[in-house]
């Protein structure tokens, strides 16, 4: 039986045959590489992060979201644009100090949007908006979750993707588009940023420590011995 | 299928080019080629998942204008090479086309008409693959 396979494979008539298990070690190594590709992919997906809040949050009278305890004995009011790298760096630097001083009652950190970069800054400043409308809580995980998608693509704002992350966060949905297509939020965004400039701010991200007015981004390291000198006082 | 292999290195060359240049990509009233094209899922390794898909048109393109010739023998193995490189197209193009629907929430229409040639390709390279086993078998 084997002689005529032979015959055929190397009598040069014919193209060389394929036979199952070779096509079954090229569907393996196709399945195989897929696979790597999904995983290799996986590992790449930082857009899934939710963070679980360990901080009070709340709004102030004005209107404006706030995390840690509203007796704090020193606030941290913060401009800042969601587009604006340094913001998204101070940010993450008081997420890290977050422990000790905000979850711990030392400090409380109120936001106000400065959207002023691009059209971009805006609509996500009020997405931002529509997210607190569904509570302060949901407000800070919207806040922290646009901050870990900054740098996904000039896109990482845009309309569907602000409705992706608003579900991602458990937000309704429909509330949340309505808000969002309606610009409902113009108006208060706006505000915030007149507010901003008639206080000063020309630039994000600024912030005032017990009143006191100071701009860009701080390490880790300065951040906490600034917060523990103004405690200390 | 050599003007499927050949259509599939145009839409692939397109994104690849709009990819590492960060331009808009022409996407009709929709943003979601953008949103697509930018999302963490548009690189693998640091390599745009576009650019693999224009590697592997480019291998098919190839493969295609082979056909027919004598390479010592290996000529017979043209369909198995297509229908593996295929196989792995349709297959990623599937996890691919379900992040675009359950992940990203964006469909982009250049990746969706990837996604339909490489199928077209992979089924186009079945019958060459069965008459090659089964003439084997028989034999």
């Amino acid at each position: 039986m084997t002689t005529p396979k032979k015959q055929r494979r190397y009598s040069g008539q014919r193209r060389a045959g394929i036979s199952t298990p070779q096509i079954l070690i090229v569907v393996g190594v196709a399945v195989l590489a897929v696979a790597l590709l999904v995983i290799l992919n996986i590992n790449r997906s930082p857009t899934g992060r939710v963070s679980n809040l360990a901080y009070a949050t709340g709004v102030t009278p004005e209107g404006e979201p706030y995390k840690g305890s509203p007796d704090a004995p020193l606030e941290l009011v913060e401009y800042s644009d969601f587009l604006c790298s340094h913001c998204r760096n101070f940010a993450d630097a008081l997420s890290t100090l977050g422990p000790d001083y905000i979850e711990s009652g030392k400090v409380r950190v109120v936001f106000r949007n400065f959207a002023f970069l691009a059209p971009e800054s805006t609509q996500a400043a009020q997405a931002a908006e529509c997210a607190l409308d569904q509570g302060a809580d949901k407000f800070w995980q919207y806040h922290d979750l646009l901050f870990a998608n900054f740098g996904t693509g000039s896109a990482a704002y845009s309309k569907p993707r602000l409705e992706t992350y608003a579900k991602q966060i458990g937000l309704n949905a429909a509330t949340f588009r309505n808000c969002l297509d309606s610009g409902a939020k113009a108006g208060e965004v706006q505000a915030d940023l007149d507010e901003g400039k008639s206080q000063g701010v020309t630039g994000t991200p600024t912030w005032f420590l017990d009143g006191q007015m100071a701009s860009g981004e701080l390490p880790v390291d300065e951040l906490r011995q600034l917060f523990d000198s103004k405690l200390s006082q | 299928m050599r003007l499927l292999a050949l259509a599939g290195v145009g839409v692939s060359a397109y994104l690849t080019w709009a990819h590492l240049a960060g331009r808009s990509v022409v996407c009709g009233q929709s943003q979601g080629c953008d949103i697509v094209q930018q999302s963490v899922y548009s690189e693998v390794g640091g390599i745009p998942v576009a650019l693999l898909g224009l590697v592997a048109y480019i291998a098919l393109f190839a493969l295609t204008l082979l056909r027919g010739h004598h390479l010592g023998g290996m000529e017979g193995y043209i369909p198995l090479a297509v229908f593996g490189i295929s196989l792995i197209g349709v297959l990623y193009s599937a996890y691919l086309t379900y992040l675009e629907l359950y992940i990203i929430y964006a469909i982009c229409r250049w990746c969706v008409t990837s996604a339909v040639i490489i199928t077209a390709i992979f089924l186009l390279s079945l019958p060459d693959l069965k008459a090659e086993d089964s003439s084997l078998q028989r034999s």
